[in-house]
């Protein structure tokens, strides 16, 4: 008998049916959920060896409801307190909560606990991670370039936080919606980034943690009380990143930067995602930074090659963004800009104003483009102690190996 | 007719005398004991379902079973019980197929499928003993 399952489907189940036992339990009940949701999985690996089932999903879903009983008697072995949901007649209420539709609205309790204000951004994308999406503290620390026993306190320290704040488990309403929904786009903004900005050369990983986001964030938009212009934005910027990640890494695991890219690898149908999500996004001509870096994204989208890139439009994007968020980032996005449309002296006043310290592990991007200053310039000696200052400063491998690339290639011979 | 079932008869011996069933036993560490995560387990089953459909395709699974982790021992003249978990064992038997093959060499060739070597995992090959009639 052939038995085929659906990709993620226990990573994402995991999630699910953490979400759903937290609402019939509790969040004081996190741990015992997790071990047994953990353990529904061993249960299915042993019986699964020999007896593939037809429907993986339905049997695991199964599975995670005979666990209600079982961990409502250890806790009550335990002498905890037990909901009052548990109670035998409320069997079919439980049921209800194992719909589709429920599922879900479980899922959108989970994140917004996870976005709680209480918690450090580090400590929500790590709690996110573990508890919706299911990955291991293993893969987290391997996907966002962290050490496994960081993550561990990291998550540990959420669930402290939780239940010593006894954080309900609810999508908040009235003022504090807005609010709240604000942070949720933030992680889920940090957790694509991790995957599309980290460099690493292993592929699959970069494309997971985007997956995973973009998964959460279309989340957000099926909930009617949820959408809004501003999720319709972050999603197509999403989108529009993602489409042109194959083309980021070469065979090789090296860095490919844009002007290289093969724009044939892009990937159309997420360019495509994008664009309606972005035409949901300008209805209320009201714009938000993800709105401006999803026109960027879609910019150079649209150039059919590098050259044709239209960089007085993306400068316009770039200096709106940089009025509603005057990050250091925003500035060095815009002296990118400027050197590539060869108004060199503005480049250049526009990086004298920034201290590369502000950019934290990106500081060597400041060196980097320098560099590219004094190469337009003609200034080879000073481009080349610029890369080599980059070089000392850039942590990534690939990221260090494409600057000494670079390094040779304008060295004169 | 007769002559019908003769014939299938001898192709039937024939197969018999060729054929023989073998046991592959699986040893190593419980997945509980390693900490996969969900992903890793879907992987593992994933591999295992594979496995399991290529042997049946070839005709040649005749059974199998996965065992639970939990032991019981009992040893020696004194019937000494020990109970054990599979934490305090770092090999234990996880399962067995049985499969037809024509010799040791042809299940070794089915067990090079087995998915779990990466984890430090051992396939034991046993001929099953044929007693005459």
């Amino acid at each position: 008998m052939e038995s085929k399952m659906i990709d993620h489907l226990f990573r994402h189940h995991y999630g699910k049916m953490v979400s759903v036992l937290t609402r019939i339990f509790g969040l004081a009940h996190l741990e015992t959920i997790q071990d047994a949701v953990q353990d529904t999985f061993l249960k299915a690996a042993l019986s699964w060896k020999n007896n593939p089932p037809e429907n993986p999903e339905a049997w695991l879903t199964k599975a995670a409801k005979n666990r209600v009983l079982d961990i409502f008697r250890k806790l009550q072995a335990e002498r905890k307190r037990v909901p009052e949901s548990t109670n035998g007649i409320e069997a079919i209420a439980i049921n209800e909560l194992f719909l589709d539709s429920e599922i879900a609205d479980s899922q959108l309790r989970m994140i917004f606990t996870a976005c709680h204000p209480s918690l450090a951004p580090t400590e929500r994308i790590a709690f996110s991670l573990k508890t919706i999406s299911g990955f291991s503290n293993k893969e987290i620390a391997s996907a966002i370039l962290t050490k496994e026993e960081t993550i561990r306190k990291r998550v540990s320290r959420a669930r402290k936080i939780i239940q010593q704040k006894n954080i309900s488990f609810q999508i908040p309403i009235g003022r504090k919606l807005p609010e709240r929904l604000e942070s949720v786009m933030e992680v889920l903004y940090l957790i694509f980034n991790e995957g599309f900005q980290s460099n690493r050369s292993d592929i699959l990983i970069r494309k997971e943690l985007c997956g995973e986001a973009l998964r959460l964030c279309k989340m957000l938009l099926l909930n009617k009380k949820l959408r809004s212009p501003k999720v319709y934005a972050l999603f197509a910027l999403m989108c529009f990143h993602a489409a042109r990640l194959d083309s980021k890494i070469d065979a090789e695991g090296a860095v490919v930067d844009l002007m290289h890219q093969d724009r044939n690898l892009w990937h159309f149908p997420l360019i495509r995602m994008g664009n309606d999500a972005m035409s949901k996004a300008v209805e209320e001509n009201v714009y938000s930074s993800y709105h401006y870096e999803a026109a960027i994204a879609a910019e150079h989208l649209k150039a059919r090659s590098f050259e044709r890139t239209d960089w007085d439009k993306i400068l316009l994007w770039c200096e709106r963004l940089y009025e509603i968020q005057p990050s250091a980032f925003a500035r060095l996005q815009l002296a990118s800009v400027q050197l590539q449309r060869n108004e060199l002296e503005t480049a250049n006043q526009i990086l004298r104003g920034l201290d590369p310290s502000d950019l934290g592990q990106r500081g060597y991007l400041y060196y980097g483009f320098l560099a590219e200053y004094y190469r337009k310039q003609d200034e080879i000696p000073k481009a080349l102690a610029c890369l080599d200052l980059a070089i000392l400063s850039v942590s990534n491998q690939s990221e260090k190996k494409y600057l000494e690339k670079k390094k040779q290639s304008i060295q004169p011979t | 007719m007769r002559r019908w079932l003769r014939l299938i008869g001898v192709t039937f011996n024939l197969k018999c005398k060729i054929m023989k069933e073998f046991m592959m036993i699986f040893i190593g560490a419980d997945y509980a004991d390693l900490g996969l995560s969900p992903e890793e387990m879907q992987g593992r089953m994933g591999k295992w379902f594979a496995w399991g459909n290529k042997m049946e395709e070839a005709g040649i699974l005749r059974g199998g079973n996965a065992l639970t982790p939990s032991v019981r021992r009992i040893v020696g003249e004194n019937r000494t019980v020990t109970d054990m978990t599979s934490a305090e064992i770092k090999e234990i038997v996880g399962g067995y197929y049985l499969v037809e093959a024509k010799d040791f060499d042809a299940v070794e060739a089915v067990a090079q499928d087995f998915p779990d070597y990466d984890l430090g995992g051992t396939v034991e090959i046993r001929e099953i003993m044929v007693f005459d009639r």
